[in-house]
């Protein structure tokens, strides 16, 4: 017993002091956002909102915002769709060989880092004489949330029970009708869950952006462009407000799941 | 799979945006000594990255899995959490950490442990390491995780039963079952690392910059030259494949 207990505080030292490097990080940018020293040094002098004032004030941070939230919601909007039609594809498929391949191939992107992405995108576009802006970012972003969108798309339809669509045709109900009454309500969760994340995925990303917006703004493109100048501390409270939106967002995400598996 | 497809695409566009057909930027990847450091630095960082990151995330899932049997998928959410915490704030807040007049050094300096800041902990290749590590180990996780789910309570205890030692059983048992994630681990960390030009920009100094500066700098700022970025990128994604099938084989042969 002695010998289970101390293997189990090995363990808990070894989890607390990985949670601490994935997270000291965070917790230094909320903390430095409220303090005034606009040297990022201990010990810690006195507290402020001065730097989410001067971050407001930015003449580009409107721009960057909307522009940000435009890319969000057409990214969860379409990655929701098309990623809830392509796995809910996938589980009617009756041979697995075919399906391990599909999901295989689908989540490749996540696994190819995003510069070559990027670049291969902003080529791409140039070559059929499309000009840099947000409908080649969309696409791009596009790109990146699909995979996640599977994957909590197919995690969450295991449970499906796909003998009620065939009750419902036998009763007479048309696809249309089907789709209506009985999918969609019972899938509805896992697909706003499945948008939410893709919205997160579509908030954050930068590489992608960064090669295809041409001269517009996004948050993290703009974000980008204060970190290259140097130290300047409306940086951390620009921060704050996107990770405790991106954080929300992931949240509410899990929330959804969770209630339809209970 | 859109990206294949335009991946695909782009073998054969890449060269047309120049009006000849040419082998010019090929040769000037290869030939020049400068990319070839970068190359070679960008392949070590890499391998030293997922050599940090994976050891950590088999421990952690084990941990996850074995050791912690339902608070293990808190752990999880939270370490899968870190993931949507901003992947460029995650960056720039090692430099706050690491830096002259960073958090670490300032505290130590505080504490009294050290007179002079340690200057080797930013913009330096530790510093891209440390970084990678922080940004990648999430995503380590996620695939060995799975791997070790499949690995039920029962084959363990029935192992430990018959008398096998921890190491023995995480060496002949665990591994070999969990291989399959192990591969998967060390390739996000492998590649994604050694893809990444932000880390390198915001923590790394001259002296540890990364082949993907040289591609990113072809394709956005002064003197772009795309072709030639297209050109290092295929270069770059072939040395490092063929060293990632290299390293799955070697694991392949060791844990058989």
């Amino acid at each position: 017993m002695t010998g289970k207990r101390r293997s189990q505080w090995i363990a808990g030292l070894f989890v607390l002091a990985v949670l601490t490097y994935l997270y000291a990080p965070i917790i230094v940018i909320v903390l430095f956002s409220f303090t005034t020293s606009p040297r990022l040094s201990m010990p810690i002098e006195g507290l402020t909102f001065d730097w989410y004032r001067s971050a407001l004030d930015n003449p580009l941070i409107l721009s960057a915002l909307t522009n940000s939230l435009v890319l969000a919601l057409i990214s969860a909007v379409a990655a929701g769709i098309m990623g809830a039609a392509f796995s809910f594809g996938l589980m009617r498929l009756k041979r697995p060989h075919v399906r391990e391949a599909l999901i295989g191939a689908s989540l490749l992107p996540a696994i190819v880092p995003l510069l070559v992405i990027g670049i291969s995108l902003a080529v791409f576009f140039r070559v059929l004489g499309m000009p840099q802006g947000l409908i080649n970012t969309a696409i791009g972003h596009l790109i990146v949330c699909l995979p996640f969108v599977v994957l909590t798309m197919n995690a969450r339809l295991e449970t499906f029970d796909f003998s009620m669509l065939e009750a419902a045709r036998d009763l007479g109900a048309t696809p249309v009708r089907t789709f209506l009454d009985i999918t969609f309500p019972l899938i509805r969760p896992s697909v706003v869950g499945a948008a939410l994340l893709a919205a997160a995925l579509s908030l954050d990303e930068f590489v992608i952006t960064w090669f295809n917006i041409g001269n517009q703004q996004s948050v993290p493109v703009l974000v980008w462009g204060m970190m290259r100048r140097g130290v300047d501390p409306s940086i951390n409270a620009i921060a704050t407000l996107l990770l405790t939106l991106l954080v929300g967002l992931v949240i509410c995400s899990n929330l959804l799941g969770r209630k339809k598996r209970s | 799979m859109l990206s294949l497809f335009v991946l695909s695409f782009w073998r054969a566009k890449g060269f047309e945006l120049i009006p000849d057909f040419t082998l010019a930027n090929y040769e000037k990847a290869v030939v020049s000594k400068l990319y070839r450091t970068l190359l070679v630095r960008t392949v070590l960082v890499g391998f030293v990255t997922a050599a940090i990151v994976v050891p950590i995330a088999f421990a952690l899932s084990y941990a996850m899995r074995f050791v912690f049997e339902r608070r293990g998928q808190l752990i999880l959410q939270l370490v899968l959490l870190s993931l949507f915490s901003g992947y460029l704030v995650r960056i720039y807040a090692w430099r706050t950490i690491l830096g002259k007049q960073g958090l670490l050094n300032s505290t130590l300096q505080w504490l009294g442990l050290i007179n002079e800041p340690l200057e080797f902990l930013i913009y330096s290749n530790i510093a891209v390491v440390i970084t990678l590590s922080g940004l990648l180990l999430p995503l380590a996780v996620l695939p060995i995780y799975s791997a070790l789910l499949n690995v039920s309570r029962d084959q363990m205890e029935a192992a430990r039963d018959l008398g096998a030692g921890r190491v023995h059983l995480i060496r002949t048992i665990l591994l070999p079952l969990a291989m399959p994630g192990v591969r998967t681990a060390f390739a996000f960390a492998f590649l994604l690392a050694a893809g990444d030009f932000v880390t390198p920009t915001l923590v790394g100094g001259t002296q540890s910059l990364l082949i993907g500066n040289i591609i990113a700098d072809q394709f956005r700022g002064i003197g772009s030259n795309w072709p030639l970025g297209a050109a290092l990128a295929f270069v770059t994604i072939a040395i490092v494949l063929v060293i990632y099938l290299a390293v799955v084989q070697i694991l392949a042969r060791v844990t058989r």
